[in-house]
């Protein structure tokens, strides 16, 4: 009999473990892929990607939702009480620890109030003990409203396991996060993909310090390795220059130092590209049109015969040879 | 995570005849769980919930006396419960029409702020209305799997799943289905555990229509996939998404490089290449019927079913063909659906247009040739990026047109319906939205 209860006591939280393992499981994903992906995904695609803020809310959502709209009916602070609660339940079963039946079976029926209301089920056969004990517990609290049901939920957890919170608060945060990515993934559905691999076409180009500077657009490092002697058109493995890299990544002021050192603005890479190529073919306006400024000639041919002033946008009236 | 009792807690927890399905969501949660433990022995993992439910079993994969077919017969339409599955006090029950505008923006609001995301919460999807109808409104349809769920106060949509029937052959025999798709929760409603009333009801309306079958998708493992695909993406637009974060750029590679390394004509190559019209339905609907009768799985394709599925539809379907410039007979056939995503917190892009590969046909130039043709003609109507699943023979093109594999696994499924051994992701048909 004793094992019926345990079970029971299981039984009626046994629902609740979806949140539990949900958030374990994302965060064990997000762990693997912190862990694995970083082969590929180090360093960030982009500065904003670094920075990118977690919090997904987007603006428009807030538009759309007038709070009143949610009154009563969002998820509060006391629904993820209840949740953390009738998840440490659920867990604390599966482990065996053992709980007084008359609790468990209390503990069914405010969960099925919590999360169904009203018992409207027909009565199970009295031969079946544990359904009709279970069935009794939750009809006999009637019309509870769900808030009382949870409090009183919680209050009783907390009396059966005075420490069951103790979790730090860092964690209860982390679930939550969890629980809200969970979400977005969904139990059917179609699945967002995206590229797995990082583009490098098996790329073995060897890059110096500067270059790497160069592409992380990192001016101060830039600045030290000249003051350290480092000279300003040292090519990588691939012909390019610190400059052809700032240009690459985007990044307008390394460009503007690498100018004001006298990098050489027509420098070729192995395969007769500019920077100003670069520029052009990034779609980088705003560099384009500071190469130029320094005397950048948009007439050099690469190796295919294109010129940058032949490949760039036609709207780009600063390339014209009359500019 | 041994979770023993699970069906004891079902039966115990609600209106009996759908008892078990009470933990549909919670089995779920539970075989990832034993999915990540246990994942190299699959005799050893254990779903209390599917395993009451006529789907394939894990445990029968090796029984080769079970015939393929229905794993259950039809129950009598009078056994089939006629009221809809309580819900939550306060929430009720809304049959979504569709042709309603004002509906069709609740829902189109529901779904862009709280539908699929990325593992990384960097994209949603962002089904437009005009898709969410096309989707949802295909020749029969029933209105009333068209699903939501609102609060009784406010009247605001919180929560959808949808159906939509189909015809889909399974070996040699046609079977009614139901498609089901759009399953989404208001994300401050995700505590609430409305998923699993929403799947139950779908059920019993799908039923209600003398319908025992569906075919769905999902991203996690089930008892028990008939096959599991992947994503395959062929950037159009690579500087976008290096810069959204959908691509990354290697620290040794270019920019530059990347984007002439996807640089595409201007224009399609192939002679007599052109945009599928009405007058062309008969002609698509004979080469798709011939092609699809290749594939273990796939829709059984009319003429009205193609007018609806694949006749363009700007910014929903795409449909092209070849026209021999000599004979005028059509012979190849290639589309492609629109599915733009949001892009969340990025400040200089907000949505990143997506083309998905749908059925394509090739007869007398080559498969490769024509999907290049659609890669130019989604390159030239702005899109940024040409997802494929490795369905049908697209295998044969996804290299060569430089299609790079994607994070994202697609498991398909058939409820109550049983294909032995499951099928190779070559083998299937059948593109889901």
């Amino acid at each position: 009999m004793a094992g019926d209860w345990q079970e029971l006591g299981q039984a009626a939280a046994i629902g609740l473990i979806f949140a539990f393992l949900v958030a374990k499981l994302i965060s064990t994903v997000i762990a693997f892929k912190e862990d694995n992906l970083r082969i590929t995904r180090s360093p960030p695609a982009s500065p904003t990607a670094a920075s990118r803020p977690r919090d997904p809310a987007a603006p428009s959502l807030a538009s759309t939702d007038s709070d009143s709209d949610w009154e009563g009916v969002e998820s509060t602070e006391l629904d993820e009480e209840f949740s953390a609660a009738s998840a440490f339940v659920a867990a604390s079963a599966a482990s065996g620890t053992s709980v007084p039946e008359e609790a468990q079976l209390r503990l069914y029926g405010l969960y099925k109030i919590a999360t169904e209301g009203p018992c409207t089920a027909p009565q199970p056969s009295a031969l079946k003990l544990k359904a009709r004990a279970k069935w009794n517990a939750w009809h006999k609290l009637g019309a509870m409203p769900t808030e009382e049901a949870m409090q009183e939920y919680i209050t009783i957890v907390h009396e059966l396991f005075p420490n069951w919170d103790t979790g730090s608060s860092a964690k209860r945060k982390g679930e939550d996060s969890a629980a809200s990515a969970s979400g977005s993934k969904g139990p059917m559905g179609p699945v967002f993909s995206s590229l797995m691999y990082e583009e490098d076409e098996g790329n073995e180009s060897e890059l110096g310090d500067i270059h790497v500077s160069a592409r992380e657009g990192a001016t101060d490092d830039i600045v030290k390795l000249l003051a350290a002697g480092v000279e300003v058109n040292v090519r990588d493995t691939e012909g390019r220059t610190p400059l052809h890299w700032a240009v690459d990544r985007g990044h307008l002021s390394a460009v503007e130092v690498l100018a004001k050192a006298n990098a050489d603005m027509n420098a070729k890479d192995n395969e007769g590209q500019t920077a100003l190529h670069y520029a052009v073919i990034c779609e980088r306006e705003d560099i384009a049109e500071l190469l130029v400024k320094h005397h950048a000639d948009p007439n050099i041919k690469d190796e295919d015969g294109n010129t940058a002033q032949e490949l760039c946008p036609s709207n780009w009236s600063f390339m014209n040879p009359t500019y | 995570m041994a979770a023993p009792n699970s069906n004891d807690a079902a039966s115990a927890s609600g209106p009996a005849p759908a008892g078990e399905e009470d933990t549909s969501i919670e089995a779920l949660a539970r075989r990832v769980q034993e999915h990540m433990t246990l994942a190299s022995n699959p005799t050893a993992r254990r779903h209390k919930f599917w395993e009451t439910q006529p789907v394939g079993q894990f445990r029968d994969s090796t029984d080769t006396s079970l015939p393929d077919g229905a794993i259950e017969p039809p129950t009598p339409l009078s056994e089939v419960r006629a009221d809809p599955y309580p819900l939550p006090a306060a929430f009720e029950w809304l049959t979504c029409d569709l042709d309603d505008d004002a509906l069709l923006a609740d829902l189109y609001s529901l779904l862009a702020h709280n539908y699929v995301e990325d593992d990384e919460n960097m994209f949603r999807f962002n089904y437009s209305p005009a898709f969410l109808r096309w989707a949802l409104k295909p020749p029969s349809f029933f209105r009333a799997w068209h699903i939501g769920v609102r609060a009784k106060e406010s009247k605001k949509l919180v929560a959808f799943i949808s159906g939509v029937p189909a015809r889909i052959r399974a070996r040699d025999d046609v079977v009614r289905m139901a498609e089901i798709n759009f399953l989404c929760v208001h994300k401050k409603l995700r505590s609430k555990r409305l998923a699993p009333v929403l799947i139950r009801e779908v059920t019993r309306r799908v039923h209600q229509e003398n319908i025992w079958q569906a075919a769905y998708t999902a991203g996690v493992v089930l008892p028990t996939p008939i096959t599991t695909c992947r994503y395959w993406h062929r950037s159009l637009n690579p500087k976008k998404l290096i810069d959204v974060g959908f691509s990354r750029l290697g620290p040794r590679m270019t920019m530059s490089r990347t984007v002439r390394l996807y640089k595409l004509p201007d224009a399609p190559l192939t002679p007599g290449f052109r945009r599928m019209e009405l007058r062309d339905v008969a002609a698509v609907t004979r080469l798709l019927r011939a092609y699809l009768a290749r594939f273990v799985v796939a829709p059984d394709f009319d003429e009205v079913d193609v007018e609806h599925w694949l006749l363009p539809q700007e910014d929903v379907v795409d449909s092209y063909l070849v026209e021999s410039p000599e004979t005028h007979e059509v012979t190849d056939f290639c589309s492609f659906y629109t599915l733009p995503s949001s892009v969340l917190n990025n400040a200089n892009y907000s949505t990143l247009k997506a083309a998905y590969s749908y059925y394509n046909v090739s007869t007398k130039t080559p498969l490769q040739q024509l999907m290049n043709d659609a890669l130019i003609v989604a390159k030239q109507k702005d899109y940024d990026v040409f997802n494929a699943l490795d369905v049908m023979e697209n295998e044969s093109f996804l290299k060569e047109l430089k299609f790079g594999p994607g994070d994202g696994q697609l498991h398909y499924y058939l409820y109550n319906y049983r294909i032995r051994n499951g099928i190779k992701p070559s083998e299937l048909g059948l593109v889901l939205l």
